[in-house]
């Protein structure tokens, strides 16, 4: 992968007004990190899935998505904590 | 604003919570991220309260006996890893969280600020983010 | 580079906005290059003739106003959020530059915020 440019950490549902605003600034070398509710947006958002995508296990388990054949990498808090150090920046929404 | 870069000998973090802990899960996720944090040998530079935030840093909050205490949880965090953790004055006084000093200097009836969290200026956190390599913020989901 | 603030909360009725004002201000206070961004609900901010007088509310048109002064350099405003909420220029206050809250824009700024 390329290197990453913003990390863009997204704890919104996709009925949230922020939803669509952080996946408005999404550039081709940028990730997104689902955390809590954000990650209901695997099962209710179509936009998702333009760029690497990745969703805390954590926060999928805990509202029955984990076993779901979902369009993100899961991570643990190890690994976001990695990603937020290979981003040149994080924006949390 | 000059970032040290990821791979400089000292990696830091500030950390901002600005949501409240039982209207949020904001403080449960930046603790989950603050102990990950630290297990990787990182530091963390301070914890920065700020907007209904503060609300972290309440010694009144008081949590059904089955539920976690989050403002303990995050007090004992702090102590074991000798972290500040600052809550912004403008806010805390606002929502009614007030340390002795201010207590005295506005002679209010009491004092609510939990140890071993500090009141003070969104100065902290302007240091914070030019001195930390990343600065993180956890806000009110929804 | 520097730091971009974001407000996409209304200027009445909640308070992360004039908290994001504060974080703004400090980080100027501070000597920190710094620029504010109205999107979505927050370009209602922009608007001239905010009367705050009966909802008993320090006029926000008024703590923006002093934004240059404490040494902002850029207030602006997301063009489609104007047109959403029908804020025309004649309509809006002076010093705001319109633009597109997109990658382009963000990618220009070391560090990107929201108050809450």
């Amino acid at each position: 992968m390329n290197q990453l440019h913003t990390l863009h950490i997204l704890n919104k549902t996709p009925d949230h007004p922020r939803f669509s605003e952080c996946l408005g600034t999404l550039g081709p070398d940028d990730a997104v990190a689902l955390t809590e509710n954000g990650v209901l947006g695997l099962v209710a958002s179509k936009a998702l899935g333009l760029v690497q995508t990745y969703a805390l296990e954590s926060d999928l388990s805990a509202r029955g998505l984990s076993d779901d054949n979902l369009e993100a990498a899961t991570i643990d808090y190890s690994e976001l904590v990695n990603l937020t150090l290979q981003a040149e920046r994080v924006i949390s929404w | 604003m000059t970032h040290s870069t990821p791979d400089s000998e000292k990696t830091s973090f500030t950390l901002v919570i600005t949501g409240a802990p039982y209207s949020s899960q904001a403080p449960q996720t930046a603790l989950s991220f603050a102990k990950a944090t630290v297990a990787a040998g990182h530091t963390i530079d301070r914890v920065f309260l700020y907007g209904d935030g503060v609300h972290l840093a309440s010694a009144l909050v008081t949590a059904p006996s089955d539920e976690t205490h989050w403002p303990k949880q995050w007090a004992a965090f702090l102590e074991e890893h000798e972290v500040p953790g600052v809550a912004c004055i403008a806010s805390a006084l606002r929502r009614g969280l007030v340390d002795s000093h201010e207590q005295k200097r506005y002679q209010l009836g009491a004092n609510n600020l939990l140890a071993p969290f500090a009141i003070a200026g969104l100065g902290e956190w302007v240091e914070g983010s030019i001195k930390s390599t990343r600065t993180i913020y956890f806000h009110a989901g929804a | 580079m520097g730091m971009l603030i974001i407000i996409d909360q209304p200027p009445y009725g909640t308070w992360a906005g004039r908290e994001a004002l504060d974080m703004a201000f400090a980080l100027a206070a501070f000597d920190q290059p710094t620029s504010l961004l109205f999107t979505g609900a927050g370009v209602n901010w922009l608007r001239k003739a905010q009367d705050t007088a009966d909802i008993e509310q320090k006029s926000l048109e008024k703590n923006l106003a002093a934004a240059p002064i404490f040494g902002i350099e850029a207030i602006l405003a997301d063009r489609t959020a104007c047109q959403r909420y029908n804020l025309n220029s004649e309509a809006m206050i002076d010093g705001v530059q319109l633009t597109n809250a997109s990658a382009d824009l963000l990618g220009q700024y070391s560090q990107t915020a929201f108050a809450g």
